[in-house]
C-alpha cells in the first residue's frame, strides 16, 4: 500500500457512462486481481475507491460509471499528461487455490471490472466468463473478457447475447460446467441471487463488495459490512473480497 | 528548525499535532503508510465498556468541502484496546484514549480501566450518531459537569480532556461546566449534526439519517468556538475542525488552542499529519517563531 502521484494516460468513455481511467504510477505497483485504488478528485473532500481493472508493470487501468459529482469531474476535468493522487493497492483482493483449476466469473454492472483482473490475473485456469450488461450499449471490454475459455455475454433486455442476468446465465449451466470456484462482483441483489444459486453445491463462492468508504485503508470503520457470526467487518481493509457465506448480503 | 514541542497538563507532546478520534483507529494503519511516532499523539477511536457494531452503512456522505459520518461508535470495547493495541501505540507516542459511555457509570467505569494507562482521557460526550448517552451528556452544562466529576472521579494519574460538542447554545458556557467539574483540558468541535439527502431516492444518503458534519467546510466556525471556550476557561484547549493545512493549525493556536487535532483530511490526504507537522516547522522559521507554543492565544482582535 502506498500514495503515488501519478500521470494520467488515458481517460475515455468506453460505453455510456463508463469510462476507463489509465494511469503510470512513479514505479511498478503489484496488485492482486480484485484490489482496489482511492483516487482524490479535485476539492472533493473523500478519495473515489475504485476497483483495479488492469494492472501492467507501473500502469494501471480503473473504469468508472459516472454517478455523483466526483465520478462526473473525474470524467470531465482529468486528462492525459495531468497528475492525480492515488493510494493503492486496497484490500485483499481474489485468490484461489492452486487445485482450483475451472472458474465461474460473474459479473454484473461495474462488477465486471475487478473480474476482468481476475481473467487476466488466473489466466493459467479454465474460465468461464458470465458478463452482465444492462443493454448492448453498456458492453465494454468485451476483448479482456473474451481471454476467457468461454464468455457469456447478458443483457437484461436481452439485445445482445444472453437475455436475462449473469446469475440466470451462470444458474443455466452450472452443473455443466461444474467449477471448482466461483468469482463475482456486482450490486447487492445479484450476489443475493449467486448465494442462492450455489446454496448446498459446494462450490467456493468469492464475492467482492462495493461500499461507501472513509480511509480506504481499515482505519475509520466507515465501510463495514455484516458478517454471519454477528461481527463486522472493513470491506477496504478485510475484503473487499468475501466467501459469500460469510458475510450478510 | 523552530521548537515544536507544546506541553498539555505537564506531558510534554513532540508537537501540537494529533490525529482526530475516529479518523485513525489505533494508529497501525497509518502507520504502515509512515511512522506514526512524528505525531504529537493519536487519539484513539471512540471506545466503550462493550464491543460495538455501531449504525447500519451507508455510514459516510460527502457534501461542498465536508463530509457527514455516523459510523455509530463501533470499536471492540475498552479491554481489547488495552490487550492489543495500548503497547504497540504507546511506544509510538502519546495516547488520548476517547471514550464514550451511554451512563455516568459508564463513563467513570471506562476511565478506572484506564487511569494511568493511557497519557490523557479525551471523554466523547459529544458524538452526535448514537442514540443513547454520547452528545445527550454533551449539550447543557449540568450534565456536562456531572460527567465531568464521574470520570474524575475515576482518575488518578491520567489527566482528562472533556471533548465538546458544537451542537450548543453557549460553547462558552459548557466549556466552564467543564472546567468546574474538573476537567484538566478541553478539545473542541465534534461535528456538527447534519443531513445529506440522495434527491434521487428522496432519501437521507446515510442510513442513520443524520450524521456528524466534519471538513475544511467547518472551519470558520470551529476557529470562533474554540475562541470562545479558550477564553472562558484557565485549562488548555485542543482545537480542530476542518484543518488542511499548517495554516489552518495555526489558526486554531492564535483563537487560544494549545494543540489541535486534525480529522477528515486524514481521508483526503493520507499523509496530511506529517505535512503539517513539517508546515509548521516552515511558517514559524519563515516567520520568525522560535516556539511553537508563543502562538498559542497570540491573536490580536481588531
Amino acid at each position: 500500500m502506498r500514495e503515488v502521484t501519478a500521470t494520467i494516460l488515458e481517460n475515455k468513455s468506453i460505453a455510456e457512462e463508463i469510462y476507463s481511467l489509465t494511469f503510470a504510477c512513479e514505479e511498478k505497483i503489484p496488485v492482486r486481481a480484485g484490489q482496489f485504488c482511492m483516487i482524490g478528485v479535485g476539492a472533493h473532500p473523500l478519495r473515489r475507491p475504485i476497483a483495479v481493472c488492469k494492472a501492467e508493470g507501473d500502469r494501471i487501468t480503473v473504469c468508472y460509471r459516472l454517478k455523483g459529482e466526483g465520478t462526473r469531474s473525474l470524467a470531465s476535468d482529468y486528462k492525459a499528461g495531468e497528475k492525480l493522487s492515488v493510494l493503492l493497492p486496497l484490500g485483499n483482493g481474489f485468490s484461489l487455490k492452486k487445485e482450483q483449476k475451472k472458474i465461474a466469473v460473474v459479473g454484473g454492472g461495474v462488477g465486471i471490472f475487478p473480474l476482468i483482473s481476475a481473467i487476466r490475473e488466473f489466466s493459467d485456469r479454465e474460465i468461464y466468463a458470465y458478463m452482465g450488461f444492462r443493454n448492448k450499449g453498456a458492453i465494454c471490454m468485451e476483448y479482456e473478457m473474451l481471454r476467457a475459455k468461454k464468455l457469456t455475454v447478458c443483457t437484461d433486455d436481452g439485445s445482445a447475447g444472453f437475455r436475462g442476468t449473469s446469475v440466470q446465465a451462470l444458474k443455466e449451466e452450472l452443473f455443466k460446467v461444474a467449477p471448482d470456484a466461483i468469482l463475482a462482483c456486482g450490486p447487492v441483489p445479484m450476489l443475493r441471487a449467486l448465494k442462492g444459486v450455489v446454496a448446498g453445491t459446494g462450490i467456493p463462492t468469492y464475492v467482492s463488495l462495493e461500499e461507501r468508504m472513509g480511509c480506504g485503508i481499515g482505519a475509520c470503520l466507515v465501510c463495514t459490512c455484516g458478517k454471519a457470526d454477528g461481527s463486522r467487518a472493513r470491506v477496504c481493509k478485510d475484503g473487499p473480497v468475501f466467501e459469500i457465506g460469510e458475510v450478510v448480503l | 528548525m523552530a521548537d515544536l514541542r507544546v506541553t498539555l497538563c505537564g506531558k510534554e507532546l513532540k508537537n501540537p499535532v494529533i490525529p482526530a478520534s475516529g479518523t485513525f483507529g489505533f494508529g497501525r494503519e497509518f502507520d504502515k503508510l509512515y511512522d506514526i511516532s512524528v505525531l504529537g499523539g493519536v487519539c484513539t477511536k471512540g471506545l466503550t465498556l462493550a464491543p460495538r457494531a455501531g449504525n447500519p452503512v451507508p455510514r459516510i456522505a460527502e457534501s461542498r468541502g465536508v463530509i457527514l459520518n455516523a459510523v455509530g461508535l463501533q470499536n471492540p470495547g475498552v479491554d481489547r484496546f488495552i490487550a492489543e493495541d495500548l503497547q504497540w501505540l504507546k511506544q509510538k507516542t502519546r495516547v488520548f484514549a476517547n471514550v464514550a459511555g451511554s451512563t455516568v457509570e459508564d463513563y467513570a467505569e471506562i476511565c478506572a480501566r484506564l487511569d494511568g494507562k493511557v497519557d490523557f482521557i479525551e471523554l466523547n460526550i459529544s458524538c452526535p450518531n448514537v442514540k443513547c448517552g454520547g452528545m445527550a451528556f454533551g449539550i447543557r452544562p449540568e450534565t456536562i459537569r456531572q460527567v465531568t466529576e464521574a470520570a474524575k472521579g475515576s482518575l488518578k494519574r491520567t489527566p482528562l480532556v472533556v471533548k465538546l460538542s458544537p451542537n450548543v447554545e453557549s460553547i462558552a458556557a459548557n466549556a466552564q461546566a467543564a472546567e468546574a467539574g474538573g476537567a484538566d483540558c478541553l478539545s473542541l468541535v465534534n461535528t456538527f449534526t447534519g443531513m445529506a439527502i440522495d434527491v434521487e431516492r428522496r432519501k437521507p444518503i446515510i442510513a442513520n439519517n443524520t450524521g456528524g458534519v466534519s471538513g475544511a467546510g467547518i472551519k470558520p466556525i470551529a476557529v470562533r468556538m474554540v475562541y470562545e471556550a479558550a477564553h472562558a476557561v484557565d485549562i488548555p484547549v485542543i482545537g480542530m475542525g476542518g484543518i488542511v493545512c499548517a495554516e489552518d493549525a495555526i489558526e486554531f493556536l492564535l483563537a487560544g488552542a494549545t494543540a489541535v487535532q486534525v480529522g477528515t483530511q486524514n481521508f483526503t490526504d493520507t499523509f496530511a499529519c506529517p505535512k503539517i507537522i513539517e508546515g509548521l516547522n516552515d511558517w514559524c522559521d519563515r516567520h520568525g517563531v522560535k516556539t511553537v507554543s508563543e502562538l498559542t492565544g497570540a491573536l490580536t482582535l481588531n
